[in-house]
């Protein structure tokens, strides 16, 4: 008898596979896959994910499983070697998803009124959640570079895009209420994103200075960081809101500035909040970024007689800019969150849909605006990941 | 050349250097020595006005520098510290190369003034010039620092304890470097410490400091042996002055002809190379075996300190150390009765 006998041996080598996999194995089968209904503002019928996919597809999407099962066990494969073939499985299991969605609607259409819709119901949500996660989970446990994500995730949104190019998706619900506001659609995206720079761009001029200021003058730094920090600490509807009143009367006061746009509603209101809740990040980090350079360095570098001009921009900025950078990204990803809010106050943008689905009980018009804006949020965020990296210096870890 | 004079520093009514004046002439290397709160550490970042002067004057050669913008004067003046202070995001190279760079010297001057130096702290320049400090080891990322400071030929040379913070046997070895760099290239040095032997070890002369007072600035021996008042003997600490004293000696100044001849109550065996292999007598006392072969160990070489002689005497028990030169040859021998005989 052995005395470990009662763990027995250990046979699942990922466990968060094998939890990912149970819960899209369940998902698959409890939750409907699609639904159908007659036209875009009643809810319709479920399909299950059976009755919607073809047969090939169900036994892919099987055979997908497996190898994801196999890719979770001890034998025969272990945890490096089955997270490889997650990251083979996984995409795939996704893509052919995505395909069959979009294919089953085609085919539903087909014979249907023209009023009718499919939308994607819980069980494609589901199996896209657990395999993107896989696939990041399988990363993690390989501990790949940066730049060999970078690439696999570039060559998934390839296959992705593909897919929209092919029209793979035109006959579902979301693509139709694109399809019914395209220009509408471009106009706020681009809204959205000029949003996020026209608050990102004076939010890093007014903060690096001031994250520089607080790094010099310690004094300075409880006012400046209580200060910022309420601006933090109110939610971001009712900062919108309490701009509203002061914009109005300034754009009222001052001709050109109201010129310029300075009203109640509308962008500036919406900028100047953004703004302010991005400035503490910004600031916080600048500090800290500064903080982190080894006193040692600045006092070998005013021994050596450089002027304070050059140990601010060849020794301390290079030092610091990855934890600027980190602050950036922060912000860029919560600047892309918060202009969705800023529709309410006719900022424009992605959210414009969301509330305009809302307020018509039109989900797909809500998603359409929720999944770009997530897709945005994740993709900025990757990209400001990628900046980091590449400014750590090379000597420094 | 860099003479101070009348260096002082208060800070509000707390005067923390308190009129110091001294003369370090070229190629001098000069010692900052005194217990922690004296002023040398200040005193010494007076001179390249990391700290700002409250009164006095500073002269490097016969100019008057007391005046002249900081970021130029220190640009002559090179700084290496206990903590060394690499830039982390540069090379080995780029480090070396921070006041040159600053001067503008030409790239090729630059590239191999790197090489010169990497080469004059023997640390092979195609291995070390495209490393990252955090490759280095605590004693190479040292040489890298003093190699730094001393890059665009300063002046004067100033160290602030540049060696406090590595283990005893790296600081041996960079001590023994620093007195090997500072031979060939003839810098001027001052140099802050707290520890009496590197002082004895390294200077030419030592400032002993106080309480922001310069207490007594004079040749090493002249501070040993004719201390200006009793702090000075306190702070050298009188327990181990004879062993202090012969720290500053030398194998040579002691060395005396070799017996070889059989008559004498101790003379060396030697081969046909004239290594010597054994000592007949020579012992202290009788329980041992009148001849003893020669090892490496208890032999002497002219440039050993007489302090390190005296130790091997008294560990291998022996009155009599053979001096050998680089070729391991009998040149000349060291007895107890001559460290005994001599004024120190």
């Amino acid at each position: 008898m052995n005395h470990d006998e009662h763990d027995g041996p250990r046979r699942i080598a990922n466990r968060v596979l094998a939890t990912l996999l149970v819960a899209s194995l369940a998902g698959a089968v409890l939750l409907p896959f699609a639904a159908m209904a007659p036209n875009r503002l009643v809810s319709g019928e479920s399909v299950s994910l059976l009755t919607a996919l073809r047969p090939w597809q169900t036994l892919g999407l099987a055979a997908l499983a497996g190898a994801l099962a196999l890719a979770c066990l001890v034998r025969p494969l272990g945890e490096r070697r089955g997270a490889r073939l997650t990251l083979v499985a996984a995409p795939l299991a996704l893509l052919l998803t995505l395909y069959g969605l979009g294919d089953y609607a085609q085919r539903a259409l087909t014979d249907a009124s023209p009023a009718a819709r499919v939308s994607q119901g819980a069980a494609f949500w589901v199996l896209v959640f657990c395999t993107s996660l896989m696939i990041v989970d399988a990363f993690q446990r390989l501990g790949s570079s940066l730049w060999l994500r970078s690439g696999y995730g570039l060559l998934l949104v390839a296959a992705v895009a593909a897919l929209f190019a092919t029209g793979t998706f035109n006959a579902l619900s979301i693509l139709r209420e694109y399809f019914n506001i395209e220009d509408a659609f471009v106009d706020q995206f681009v809204t959205h994103l000029t949003l996020v720079g026209l608050a990102l761009a004076p939010t890093l001029a007014i903060g690096l200075p001031l994250g520089l200021l607080a790094h010099r003058r310690p004094a300075t730094r409880g006012v400046l960081f209580s200060v910022l920090n309420v601006f933090q600490t109110i939610p971001s509807i009712a900062l919108f809101a309490l701009l509203v009143a002061p914009l109005s009367a300034l754009g009222d006061a001052v001709p050109w500035l109201g010129a310029l746009g300075v009203a109640g509603i509308g962008a500036a209101p919406a900028i100047l909040a953004l703004i302010l809740y991005s400035l503490l990040p910004i600031v916080r980090n600048t500090q800290a970024g500064f903080a982190g350079v080894d006193p040692a360095t600045r006092e070998a570098a005013r021994g050596m007689g450089m002027t304070r001009q050059q140990i601010l921009w060849r020794v301390e900025v290079p030092l610091a800019l990855p934890v600027i950078l980190s602050g950036l990204r922060i912000v860029t990803v919560q600047a892309i969150g918060l202009t969705v809010v800023a529709a309410l106050i006719g900022a424009g943008g992605l959210g414009a849909f969301i509330f305009q689905g809302l307020g018509q009980y039109a989900i797909d018009l809500v998603l359409l605006g929720a999944v770009p804006t997530i897709a945005l949020a994740v993709i900025a965020d990757f990209l400001m990941q990628i900046l980091v990296a590449v400014s750590r210096p090379a000597g420094a870890r | 050349m860099i003479e101070l004079q009348g260096l002082t520093k208060t800070y509000g009514d707390k005067t923390v250097v308190s009129d110091i004046s001294l003369r370090v002439e070229r190629g001098e290397f000069s010692v900052l020595i005194g217990p922690s709160g004296c002023g040398k550490s200040t005193t010494l970042r007076m001179i390249n006005r990391l700290i700002p002067l409250t009164s006095g004057r500073i002269l490097l050669g016969d100019e008057d520098v007391t005046r002249l913008p900081a970021e130029q004067l220190r640009r002559r003046i090179g700084y290496a510290i206990q903590s060394i202070g690499l830039f982390p995001h540069w090379t080995v190279a780029d480090n070396i190369a921070v006041v040159p760079n600053l001067l503008k010297w030409p790239s090729a001057r630059i590239a191999s003034r790197v090489d010169e130096l990497l080469d004059l702290f023997h640390l092979d320049a195609g291995e070390f010039r495209d490393k990252y400090p955090h490759q280095l080891s605590g004693g190479q990322a040292q040489r890298v620092g003093v190699a730094r400071a001393l890059a665009a030929d300063p002046e004067v040379l100033l160290m602030d304890e540049p060696f406090g913070a590595v283990d005893p046997l790296t600081r041996e070895v960079l001590q023994n470097e620093m007195r090997r760099v500072h031979e060939q290239t003839g810098t001027t040095v001052i140099f802050v410490t707290h520890d009496m032997d590197e002082a004895l070890k390294l200077a030419s002369r030592i400032a002993l400091l106080d309480a922001g007072r310069l207490v007594q600035y004079d040749r090493p021996i002249e501070l040993l042996t004719a201390p200006a008042e009793a702090f000075v003997s306190d702070f050298i600490g009188k327990a181990d002055l004879g062993l202090k004293l012969l720290s500053r000696r030398w194998v040579h100044q002691y060395q005396q002809a070799a017996t070889t001849s059989g008559d004498a109550p101790h003379h060396w065996e030697t081969d046909a190379q004239g290594h010597p292999t054994c000592l007949h007598g020579g012992r202290p006392t009788a329980d041992v075996p009148p001849r003893v072969a020669v090892t490496d160990d208890w032999t002497a070489t002219p440039g050993m300190t007489m302090k390190e002689a005296l130790s091997r005497m008294v560990w291998y028990r022996v009155g009599v150390l053979p001096v050998i030169d680089d070729a391991g040859r009998l040149i000349g021998e060291v007895t107890l009765e001559g460290v005994m005989g001599r004024q120190p």
